[in-house]
């Protein structure tokens, strides 16, 4: 028993430094943050306003009842639905229908909720969440997927593939700094720039790239030489320089998932295989049944190290960020950042924070148990 | 039959260099660009020209002394000479029990260390702020302006000490057992024998955080206003916003800041891809 006090003393004394900076620089930052988040502070605090900050970032609070009361229905429904498919063998027409009547009202109370809060919310805010939409949604799914592939090519080459592995890694221990103002100009409207040498060696008119607002399908539509089109098509696509900013993002990450997900693949045992051998399956039997499920722990494990990765991008934005991009680059973070900098606004750029801490925590969550449920971790 | 499967083969093994290389183009051309641009004269920048006619060795000088390096470059090598063995050690010594040791609370601790890597650090950054400017306050010695504001609060790092306890993991219990009839304690065991044995995965850790420390932007530019000991990505950042049109300048200043990194890489690539490796896998 004595021994064991000994040890639990030891145990904490080593854990102790790291612990302490963990919580002086990780996680008091939170409460203090919220506390922040509750005062008009500009250099120094100055009245306490409560939740005044929180509704003129967020929205009208009854926007957001409505679209808590909306997903706790959605939740409720697919609870619902689970537990009466579990029940009998044959789903009847009652289960089936229960779940679809609970699922409408609750989607208008989502829809018109959000709606809500877009008009009355910051504008600023609301902007960072949809540009960070974008940029997630444009690399995650090519980076996961080149990477993939990259790391089915290196396990399948016989030779070279430690100085494969050495080339594909540079950008990713470029200092984020130097990669990020090459690329600031290789996508410069300038006619010399790369992009623009590219573009012009393919034919085709020369681009603004980062010093463009104009979203994608404009610049497409316009290319086809449309100029008449609905105001929607430039607000729901990404702009020009988001996109350029999001290859940058590719560019800098399928090094690192290539090489986690190569070591995944290397951790398949080599009898899977054979057996498919035996039975004749084809390469893609293969793939589908075999490699897919076996690295799909690795591919949850880096699409959620992405997510929150967009959602903390600022380094590369904020230097890549130009003049003419306007808006259409800034996600929440650089929003947090000239709350900071440029309005000097302490107060309201916690409220922001803190709204992008719990936006990320509850996307974690999410993610784990919508996606985790469908790793397959081994028998 | 069998030599049309080696057909086939080789075939097959052609695609699969052909994708490859292809990649590998793609992730060199920034750098060689990089690395062509910084030799040209301004002129050559604004043409369409592909290599330097003559290599402009003066642009390095002459970026060098416009944007102060020296002084970055020194601020730089310092805040990470720092960073990196205050990480390394805290990282170390906190791995290690939650690798290794039973006692009450050892996996909330682990989840809740692991749960601060979704903390943005655009979240953290007034709060901690305020934090330094009351140590610096209340302290003995500086923190703003100063190392410890641009160290200290980087030194308990999430990741390090997950990836170090995923190798602790995998060290064999006997090692523990031996060590123990001989008398050593755990500081003996964790310092004589487990520390030479962790070469991969702390060159990892080490290589990340000297990563992090020279990316470091948002806080170094607030922590500091006077250029004493301000990092190099700060001073690059200046640099090009005021050199302006001067890409072959901006180039040879990106070449500057990217080179340590680089060597470094080169130097430990294996251990820090092997250790790298272990970051993705569960246990």
């Amino acid at each position: 028993m004595k021994k064991d006090i000994k040890e639990e003393a030891i145990a904490w004394a080593f854990l102790l430094p790291a612990l302490v900076v963990l919580t002086a620089f990780g996680l008091f930052p939170i409460v203090y943050a919220f506390y922040v988040s509750l005062h008009r502070w500009h250099i120094k605090k100055a009245g306490f306003v409560g939740f005044d900050q929180y509704v003129r970032a967020v929205g009208d609070p009854d926007f957001v009842y409505m679209c808590l009361l909306g997903a706790a229905l959605i939740w409720l429904g697919v609870r619902l639905r689970a537990k009466l498919e579990g029940d009998g063998p044959a789903p009847s027409l009652f289960s089936r229908i229960v779940p679809f009547v609970l699922a409408l009202p609750a989607l208008w109370l989502v829809v018109r909720g959000l709606n809500g809060l877009l008009e009355t919310g910051d504008r600023q805010l609301y902007n960072g969440f949809k540009v960070t939409l974008f940029y997630s949604l444009g690399t995650i799914p090519v980076q996961l997927g080149a990477s993939m592939l990259l790391a089915y090519l290196l396990f399948k080459s016989l030779r070279g593939k430690g100085f494969f592995r050495l080339l594909f890694f540079l950008p990713y221990v470029t200092p984020v700094i130097a990669s990020a103002v090459v690329f600031r100009i290789i996508f410069s409207p300038h006619p010399s720039s790369l992009a623009n040498r590219f573009w012009a060696f393919c034919g085709l008119e020369q681009q603004r790239w980062l010093f463009e607002s104009k979203s994608v399908a404009v610049l497409l539509l316009q290319a086809c030489g449309i100029t008449d089109y609905p105001a929607w098509v430039n607000e729901c696509f990404p702009s020009l320089a988001l996109v350029s900013i999001t290859l940058y993002n590719i560019w800098v990450y399928i090094g690192y998932d290539t090489v986690i997900l190569l070591a995944g693949l290397s951790a398949i045992p080599r009898h899977y295989y054979e057996a498919a051998e035996i039975d004749g399956a084809n390469a893609w039997q293969v793939f589908r049944n075999i490699t897919l499920p076996l690295v799909s722990p690795t591919l949850f494990f880096l699409s959620m190290v992405a997510v929150i990765g967009t959602f903390k991008a600022f380094n590369h934005i904020y230097i890549m960020r130009t003049p003419g991009a306007r808006d259409s680059v800034d996600v929440v973070s650089i929003a947090i950042f000239d709350q900071i900098f440029q309005y000097q606004n302490a107060g309201y750029a916690s409220t922001l924070a803190f709204v992008l801490f719990i936006t990320i925590l509850v996307l974690t969550f999410l993610q784990n148990s919508v996606l985790g449920k469908r790793v397959f971790y081994g028998e | 039959m069998e030599s049309k499967s080696i057909t086939k083969r080789r075939w097959l093994l052609g695609a699969v260099y052909t994708g490859l290389s292809i990649s590998a183009v793609t992730a060199t051309v920034p750098f060689v660009w990089m690395l062509l641009a910084s030799f040209m004269t301004r002129g050559e920048t604004l043409r369409r020209v592909f290599a330097p006619s003559e290599i402009q060795w003066k642009n390095y000088l002459l970026a060098w002394e416009e944007a102060d390096f020296g002084l970055y470059f020194e601020n730089s090598l310092l805040i990470a000479a720092l960073q990196v063995s205050g990480t390394l050690l805290f990282s170390l010594l906190a791995a290690y029990p939650l690798a290794r040791m039973e006692f009450r609370g050892r996996d909330i601790v682990f989840a809740v260390i692991l749960a601060t890597l979704m903390i943005p650090e655009t979240v953290t950054m007034v709060p901690n702020f305020l934090t330094v400017s009351w140590l610096n306050r209340h302290s003995p010695f500086a923190w703003l302006n100063n190392w410890p504001a641009l160290t200290v609060p980087f030194m308990g790092s999430a990741f390090s000490i997950f990836l170090l306890r995923q190798f602790l993991r995998g060290i064999p219990l006997e090692l523990w057992d031996a060590a123990r009839i001989d008398g050593a304690g755990h500081v003996r065991f964790l310092f004589q024998i487990v520390l030479p044995l962790c070469r991969a995965p702390l060159l990892t850790v080490g290589m990340f955080t000297f990563i992090g420390s020279w990316n470091a932007l948002g806080w170094p530019l607030l922590v500091t206003n006077t250029p004493d000991w301000r990092p190099i990505s700060v001073g690059l950042l200046q640099f090009v916003s005021e050199a302006g049109a001067e890409v072959h300048l901006q180039m040879a200043g990106a070449v500057i800041a990217t080179i340590p990194v680089l060597l470094v890489y080169f130097l430990i690539q294996r251990e820090f891809t092997e250790g790298i490796s272990m970051s993705g896998l569960k246990g």
